[in-house]
């Protein structure tokens, strides 16, 4: 028998292995959020009888329905779909806010160097590593006196200035391997500050831009903490309507609807996922410069 | 008043001192070109002529105008990157057209502009294109056009043909030279390559450690080199430098050379006056390869031919020219003989030396030992209409002007 066969069938086999490796992790990834849709598509009764895994018998949308419009959080009963539209309303503004103001210093910061310009980096990424509890009250206090405080406007602040640190951080790593021949080039043309950023490096910053959206999309939009100590009542983002809405079910819980309820709140982060994904791995650097 | 006047211009980042006083002066239509060792500053010099970079002493002027200050986009000036640097997500047309927009050129008169550059660039079809879906020398062309559309009164290239291979690198250099033929341009090339040097310049300025060592025409450079620094690094071959003894041999003074079958004798010609005074010394003494012949290719016209014969070490043809290696004052020394002479290893041969091509250095100071001082540079400027009657065709390196 030659090497080259041997060799060939232990990689076979260590595909296989390997494949079934990624497999299982898949599988007991994917269990919740399977358990979670099959739950939200089957009426009470079938719940009660206890088979979590099986697939529903009578498939209905009444449980969305019911998370959507008609659920009670509190003693409003009309479901998360206002909460829903709350959180849309942070997480837009603060992703875009943070997002342009974040390539905007790692601009200044690497094409624009001035004195020291290593230690106010060095600043704005120790924010990355404070913890969210530490603000809390002194945060509470800066939205009071900007009267803010209860309002969807004052958690998108909130969010603002704490996604700065990380995209800042994005933007800097991004730009710092953005040829500076580029920039020059743009000078000598006659482009100035604004007319460098806007022109030359944010159209060649689509794939940092998208991390951007992933990372505070996600982070805003699952936002638990500053959604709870910042709001109240009408102005909550969903994550802090969803505790709400199963916390305040009275008698029989309604697993479905709760069930149904958690998947609105996990959609959006999912489709930003699957949408904005594809753009990762898109090198739209390539060719500016040689090779 | 020259065209660009480059006036005492230091560099300093922090405490180094990149350049240490450089003054050059060109006329309108000029190709000067900047050549030295990576580290030499010549980069350097280019970003601040171009303003990208701040002068920390001594003055640029630019046709009797003081730019020191002036912003980059104002001084007229465009250039080519070594990167090219395209802009990504901007078309071939835009790249080219985008100094015109920032210029507030209006959209019909840009897009005349911009079909010009590119026809002159042959590059028409490509102006739909992204940089990412061009090769390396499309995008060297449309780097080109970028500068060539504004049409600016002076172009800077830094080594622009650097990213090349070899054949598209020839290729382009032909055309950037027709270009400035064609167009009467004003350049100035930054290249660490001397033979782009010497076939693109009308000036070639060599630099080396922040300082200018000459600045000249290429066969002035090429012949009569100020220090050993530039003898060793134009050429290529390089210039054969042994050490030989000045001495006098029969009244005349001669430069005596230790060789492995007894020493060679060659008559000294040139600088006689300033090599009188290293009587009974040492002197580094260079030859051209192609002033070291087999005695029937010597060129006896112009030539001062003496022969001696040496035995050959190595024999390197090159399909044009056949390099013949030998031992000389302790060094191995490249002869250019004639294609296809019947020369091996071991063998002994005669080898023409033309003496009046034949230049001296100090040892210690690895100055030019000659005749005349040669002009500074600032003369250097004024005198190049008149081609001053110096009695050495080549002892002034303005002796030939373009």
């Amino acid at each position: 028998m030659s090497a080259g066969a041997t060799v060939a069938r232990r990689n076979t086999l260590g595909r296989a292995l390997l494949y079934a490796v990624l497999a299982v992790f898949a599988i007991l990834y994917l269990m919740p959020l399977y358990v979670m849709l099959v739950t939200s598509f089957k009426p009470l009764e079938e719940i009660h009888q206890g088979n979590m895994l099986a697939l529903p018998d009578t498939w209905t949308f009444a449980p969305w329905r019911e998370a959507w419009g008609s659920a009670c959080i509190g003693l409003e009963c009309s479901g998360v779909h206002g909460y829903f539209f709350n959180s849309i309303k942070i997480v837009v503004p603060a992703v875009l806010i943070s997002g342009l103001l974040g390539a905007f210093n790692g601009y200044v910061l690497t094409k624009w160097r001035f004195r020291g310009h290593k230690i106010v980096f060095g600043l704005i990424l120790f924010s990355c590593f404070i913890p969210f509890q530490i603000i809390l009250l002194p945060m509470a206090r800066v939205l009071g006196i900007l009267h803010i405080a209860n309002s969807t406007t004052g958690l998108v602040l909130v969010h603002i200035v704490y996604g700065i640190g990380f995209t800042t951080l994005f933007f800097r790593n991004f730009y710092e391997s953005f040829p500076d021949e580029l920039v020059r080039a743009a000078k000598l043309d006659g482009a100035g500050f604004f007319t460098i950023f806007f022109r030359i490096l944010l159209p060649a910053s689509v794939p940092i831009i998208v991390v951007t959206i992933i990372w505070q999309f996600t982070n805003v939009w699952n936002d638990f903490l500053f959604g709870v100590s910042f709001t109240s009542g009408d102005s909550a983002p969903i994550t802090v309507a969803l505790n709400n809405l199963v916390n305040s079910s009275t008698g029989v819980k309604a697993y479905n609807v709760n069930m149904a309820a958690a998947m609105v709140a996990a959609v959006p982060t999912l489709i930003v996922y699957i949408l904005a994904g594809k753009y990762f791995l898109r090198g739209l650097m390539s060719g500016s410069v040689k090779g | 008043m020259s065209f660009l006047h480059i006036h005492n211009v230091h560099k300093r980042f922090g405490d180094t001192h990149v350049l240490k006083g450089i003054d050059i002066a060109i006329e309108k239509g000029d190709f000067l070109v900047l050549v030295g060792p990576s580290g030499c500053g010549k980069s350097t010099l280019l970003n601040m002529i171009a303003g990208l970079d701040a002068i920390s002493e001594g003055e640029l002027l630019l046709n009797g105008e003081r730019i020191n200050d002036v912003h980059p986009s104002r001084r007229d000036i465009a250039m080519v990157f070594q990167s090219y640097a395209l802009y990504p997500s901007m078309t071939v047309a835009g790249n080219i057209g985008f100094g015109l927009e920032m210029r507030k050129v209006a959209k019909a008169r840009r897009r005349e502009a911009i079909q010009r550059a590119a026809e002159l660039l042959q590059i028409e079809n490509l102006l739909d294109r992204k940089p990412a879906q061009l090769s390396g020398g499309q995008r060297q062309r449309v780097a080109m056009g970028r500068a060539l559309v504004r049409e600016p009164q002076l172009f800077l290239f830094d080594e622009p043909l650097s990213n090349l291979d070899a054949k598209l690198r020839v290729d382009m250099r032909t055309e950037i030279k027709q270009l400035h033929q064609r167009l009467g341009t004003t350049i100035v090339y930054v290249t660490h390559d001397q033979i782009e040097a010497m076939t693109l310049a009308t000036r070639i300025a060599v630099m080396r450690g922040g300082e200018l060592q000459q600045l000249g025409t290429p066969q002035a450079v090429y012949d009569d080199p100020n220090n050993l620094f530039v003898a060793g690094f134009m050429g290529s071959p390089s210039m054969n430098l042994v050490t030989a003894r000045i001495t006098r041999h029969e009244g005349r003074l001669v430069a005596r050379i230790a060789a492995p079958a007894g020493d060679v004798t060659l008559p000294i010609v040139r600088d006689r006056a300033a090599l009188e005074a290293w009587c009974d010394r040492d002197v580094m003494l260079g030859l051209r390869p192609e002033a070291i012949t087999d005695p029937a290719s010597a060129n006896r016209e112009d030539g001062d031919i003496h022969e001696a014969t040496l035995e050959i070490a190595l024999v390197e043809p090159t399909g044009a020219d056949l390099y013949v290696v030998t031992q000389l004052g302790g060094r191995s020394i490249n002869a250019r003989m004639r294609p296809g002479a019947p020369l091996s290893p071991g063998q002994s041969t005669r080898f023409a030396f033309d003496v009046s091509r034949m230049v001296a250095f100090d040892p210690e100071t690895e100055a030019r030992i000659r005749d005349e001082v040669p002009a500074t540079p600032d003369e250097a400027s004024t005198g190049h209409a008149d081609s001053t009657g110096n009695a050495d065709s080549t002892g002034n390196i303005l002796g030939q002007n373009a």
